[in-house]
């Protein structure tokens, strides 16, 4: 009457279910406004009423350029630390995860469909600020230059994912969202993406991914940068290990 | 690969001596629980009887404090058998800007050989709804496409945790059709519900649980007749206090001047109702339906 037998997982299938898990978490947030036009458009807008109306002509290429770095880094955060630290937050709170963990998703397919998400959106964002900083922004970088910096900032979306995680496996789901904005504001501010920092905050300006990935674009882009490209990408891959270890911890526990 | 006669043999997936404790809380207190292929199980319960965590165990959500559970002879962690499972859970939010069409989509990739998606759809009665963002959805919407994602993997063995709750008399019956299709087909399906019509209209076998325990099995008959109960409805002028304080009644509910009696002796209540009354109408002698049984059975807990 009933055959029991369980037919095996397909390479194929496996690999389908990964895309189709990536394709509806992206689809998903980009119909969701109070998501997508927070993380899509304030990067470009920031940019464009700092680094391109206010700082006008007046600006030299060189200052022109560090607020390019300073706004795409800032840009390509955002989508790995909302799409992480909100939404894990709000799934573990809403039986999402729960639902999910008693489905056969294959194992990593969550965290990856939101990685890619972070991706898909952090491209986006950057080829926004590319063209916004070649055709208005004063930038006198060739574009071969930009894109290879992009490559390079889009890297950043990993620890941004991280610092995500850490938030959502955390912060309950009512507060992760402000976790989330403090953060995300703070790391910006505190690393010197917009202007130069003196004293303390200057001092401390080490601890937060967002300075290494900046320094690392700079370097990627010939400009001047503080410190050496191993030590940036030894701090980075530290902060992300961490971070994820922590998290992990605190997601399985709850299982 | 062995054929399954769909009776006997080895369970699809099994409980045994489960315990389970949240806090000072007991879930499950040494729980026995098989699933044998090609049944429907129903297992009925009051609010806290553990039949929920027993789900949950059954599925890998939650490690078992002790005892094993086991899901096509594996463990329930075991990817490779989950993806036998199909499960409809009581309290899971989903996305709210996917539409029912998409999550039924991105349900079917988990599976190897699911149904194929108008299959899943039209089985289950979904077709249109398949548009609409899930937020937009009305509750018992809400409850079928949580069922369509459920069945769309084309599971061996489905649980169902309260599946009818919310749903309008038409949606609930379609629900039913389609569960006795597909046990029909082939599939296992585990339920847990409140409704005891649905138990008594699908249900192979019924377990009864309470306090984390597992008081009574059998067919849905084998549990009627573990209780000894009956119902006596009359017209009487007899007064419900005075009856209430006869020997073997448990229970007099007066209604529009309709007296029901529960009784554990039903001969010698209505003996003493025909001489308390002479002028008695409309008498009726009934064995308790399965929500008495289910009522007293899972009021005092047997050993």
């Amino acid at each position: 009457m009933s055959d029991v037998s369980i037919p095996p997982m397909t390479l194929g299938r496996t690999l389908r279910a990964y895309l189709s898990d990536a394709r509806y978490e992206s689809l998903r947030l980009l119909r969701t406004p109070a998501f997508a036009i927070p993380i899509l458009a304030m990067p470009i807008l920031f940019y464009s009423f700092f680094g391109v109306v206010l700082a006008g002509k007046a600006v030299s290429g060189g200052f022109a350029n560090q607020l390019f770095v300073g706004w795409t880094v800032y840009g390509v955060m955002g989508p790995g630390l909302f799409g992480f630290g909100i939404l894990v937050a709000v799934e573990r709170n809403m039986g999402l995860m729960t639902f999910k963990r008693a489905l056969p998703m294959p194992t990593g397919s969550y965290l990856a469909s939101k990685l890619a998400m972070a991706y898909v959106f952090a491209v986006v964002v950057m080829a926004m600020l590319v063209t916004a900083g070649v055709v208005f922004g004063h930038v006198t970088l060739p574009l071969p230059t930009l894109i290879r910096m992009a490559a390079v900032m889009s890297l950043g979306v990993i620890p941004a994912c991280a610092v995500g995680l850490f938030i959502g496996a955390y912060a309950p789901a009512s507060s992760a969202a402000a976790f989330a904005n403090i953060t995300y504001l703070g790391m910006a501010f505190l690393s010197g993406l917009f202007f130069p920092l003196s004293g303390v905050m200057h001092d401390i300006r080490v601890v937060w991914p967002t300075y290494h990935l900046s320094q690392l674009a700079r370097a990627a882009g010939g400009l001047k940068y503080e410190g050496t490209t191993p030590v940036h990408v030894a701090v980075l891959v530290a902060t992300t290990t961490v971070l994820i270890a922590a998290a992990a911890r605190k997601l399985s526990r709850r299982g | 690969m062995a054929k399954d006669g769909g009776t006997e043999g080895a369970p699809l997936a099994s409980l045994s001596g489960v315990k389970k404790r949240f806090g000072a809380t007991v879930a499950l207190d040494g729980l026995d629980l098989e699933v044998r292929a090609g049944e429907l199980l129903s297992v009925l319960g009051p609010n806290g009887a553990g039949k929920t965590t027993a789900i949950g165990i059954l599925l890998g959500l939650q490690a078992p404090d002790a005892g094993e559970a086991r899901l096509f002879g594996r463990s329930p962690h075991d990817l490779a058998a989950r993806r036998g499972v199909g499960v409809m859970m009581q309290e899971v939010a989903l996305p709210d800007a996917l539409r029912v069409g998409d999550l039924i989509d991105q349900v079917q990739a988990y599976y190897p050989d699911p149904l194929s998606f108008d299959e899943a759809v039209a089985l289950a009665g979904v077709e249109k709804l398949l548009k609409r963002p899930y937020v937009k959805l009305s509750g018992g919407q809400k409850r079928q496409a949580q069922f369509a994602l459920a069945i769309c993997g084309r599971p061996r063995l489905l649980f169902l945790d309260e599946p009818t709750t919310g749903l309008d008399v038409t949606a609930r019956e379609t629900m039913w059709a389609t569960l006795r299709k597909l046990v029909k087909g082939g599939a296992s399906i585990v339920l847990t519900t409140h409704y005891i019509e649905e138990a008594e209209a699908l249900a192979d076998r019924v377990v009864v649980m309470a306090k984390g325990r597992r008081i009574a099995e059998g067919t849905v008959a084998e549990i009627r007749a573990l209780v000894v109960r009956k119902r006596v409805d009359c017209v009487t002028t007899a007064k419900p206090s005075t009856i209430a304080a006869w020997s073997g009644v448990t229970g007099v509910i007066e209604d529009a001047g309709r007296l029901s009696i529960t009784t554990t002796d039903a001969e010698d209540t209505v003996r003493r109702l025909l001489a308390a009354d002479k002028a008695l109408s409309d008498l009726e002698v009934r064995r308790a339906g399965l929500s008495e049984a289910f009522a007293e059975l899972t009021q005092e807990p047997a050993e």
